[in-house]
């Protein structure tokens, strides 16, 4: 074999990881700039005058809230996928539900309802920090289901890497919890539960899009799957508390829809989401559930910078340490050569 | 209505042995009346996404001599693995017996 032909086939496998890795990354960056306008919206009406403890009136409001978000996120879907002349195979491949398409329809259930309404039990019941740690694990959930399911492989060195980021994660979340657990408090462990339900969620939502992936685009999958959320929220959920509650959602969606300032925040929320998922997809391709779900971890660092840069109050010390530790873990698995990663399973060939 | 694009490779593939990805992208541009470099470039991606996935596997691999798409890009033979085959199965895109859809 010629050195050229040798050294085209390696930069052939770098350049795919370094593209999956770059997507990945998107997806953290995208990720934590989400928070400031995701976290502005709730300083807007209605979501201001709505008492902590009315917990009937917060998940309402966040269903409707929810829902809406998922419907701006499509638009921006479709004219990415407008753009790279995708919307043609988007309609043959969600039209293929009972062997293809179901798969987003049950990812849409696990990143949506599942994780999005865990992390709010968590955040309501115990507090926002222990509801960022929970989140943290999602990766360890999604590189077992990807392992156990269809045997993705994942190498000493990938999983030394997720260790170290989320062991990073939690030096910058983590001291945050002293102040917030509370022992005594009776319904704490709803929010334990929703912490669960959200690693679990957002774990799972990897694992089950990548099955579908298998046969279909990501960028085509990330609309399948939000198409299915407006449904999953706008034809199911959204009717039922309307019928079987008497919160009043008709007079929280005009509000929401009528009010400049949550309009705004929620078409920038949903172009970070928008484009944070579609990298998030595409990375799943490249180089796997695991790897990929690991470096989108670094969120919490993002999200850490990107409210330092809105608030311009510095974080604590330990901020830096975390920081260290994150991007060690991303170079472990960065520093993994190509050719392992070029193909992503164990599978019978 | 036609396939995902990414299904019309796998059946594509499935007719053959093996193929080049030249000969597999040129009959999905044909599929699906497209042309250009962007499309090239689109259906490469596509079939490296299905050999990570380990859908299909790299049987073989030369520099394109001008013949195929440009000079001294990088070629690769593919072929279905069984594992492909079986996904195949699963999705519907081939008939027969699946556990595991």
């Amino acid at each position: 074999m010629s050195l050229s032909l040798d050294k085209a086939l390696h930069n052939h496998f770098q350049r795919s990881q370094r593209w999956g890795f770059t997507w990945a990354l998107w997806t953290a960056v995208l990720w934590g700039a989400w928070y400031v306008p995701g976290t502005a919206m709730w300083y807007e009406e209605p979501f201001v005058s709505i008492h902590s403890g009315d917990h009937g009136m917060r998940l309402a409001a966040t269903a409707v809230m929810t829902w809406i978000h998922a419907v701006v996120v499509l638009l921006f879907l479709i004219i990415w996928n407008g753009m790279l002349g995708k919307l043609r195979d988007y309609g043959r491949t969600i039209v293929r539900f009972r062997r293809i398409s179901k798969w987003y329809a049950l990812a849409s259930l696990c990143g949506g309802p599942m994780a999005i309404f865990g992390s709010y039990m968590a955040m309501g019941y115990v507090g926002p920090v222990f509801a960022a740690i929970t989140s943290l694990f999602y990766p360890v959930v999604g590189a077992i289901i990807a392992r156990l399911w269809y045997h993705e492989k994942i190498s000493g060195r990938a999983a030394l890497g997720m260790a170290i980021i989320i062991m990073g994660g939690m030096v910058i979340y983590g001291p945050g919890l002293f102040g917030e657990i509370d022992i005594s408090e009776n319904y704490a462990w709803l929010g334990y539960v929703g912490g669960i339900m959200s690693a679990i969620g957002w774990g799972a939502e990897g694992a089950v899009a990548s099955r579908a992936m298998d046969v279909t685009d990501p960028d085509v999958g990330i609309q399948c799957r939000f198409s299915f959320e407006i449904l999953f929220w706008g034809v199911l959920v959204l009717p039922m508390i309307y019928l079987l509650t008497d919160l009043p959602i008709l007079t929280l969606l005009v509000d929401m829809l009528t009010s400049p300032m949550v309009m705004i925040w929620m078409v920038l929320a949903s172009i970070a989401h928008a484009y944070c998922y579609t990298a998030f997809y595409k990375s799943f391709s490249l180089i796997g559930v695991g790897r990929g779900e690991a470096i989108g971890n670094l969120y919490g660092v993002f999200a850490v910078l990107f409210v330092m840069a809105f608030t311009l109050e510095l974080p604590e010390w330990y901020f830096v340490l975390g920081l260290i530790l994150t991007v060690t873990g991303s170079f472990v698995m960065y520093r993994e050569p190509a050719e392992n990663i070029s193909t992503l399973r164990e599978v019978e060939s | 209505m036609k396939l995902p694009q990414k299904g019309f490779l796998l059946i594509t593939l499935n007719q053959y042995s093996s193929l080049w990805d030249f000969e597999l992208i040129q009959r999905a541009m044909v599929e699906y009346e497209l042309q250009g470099h962007y499309w090239i470039n689109h259906f490469s991606i596509a079939l490296d996404e299905l050999a990570s996935a380990g859908l299909i596997n790299r049987i073989g691999h030369r520099l394109d001599d001008g013949e195929a798409i440009a000079k001294d890009r990088l070629l690769f033979e593919f072929a279905l693995s069984d594992f492909g085959r079986q996904r195949m199965l699963d999705t519907g895109l081939l008939d027969g017996v699946t556990n595991n859809d």
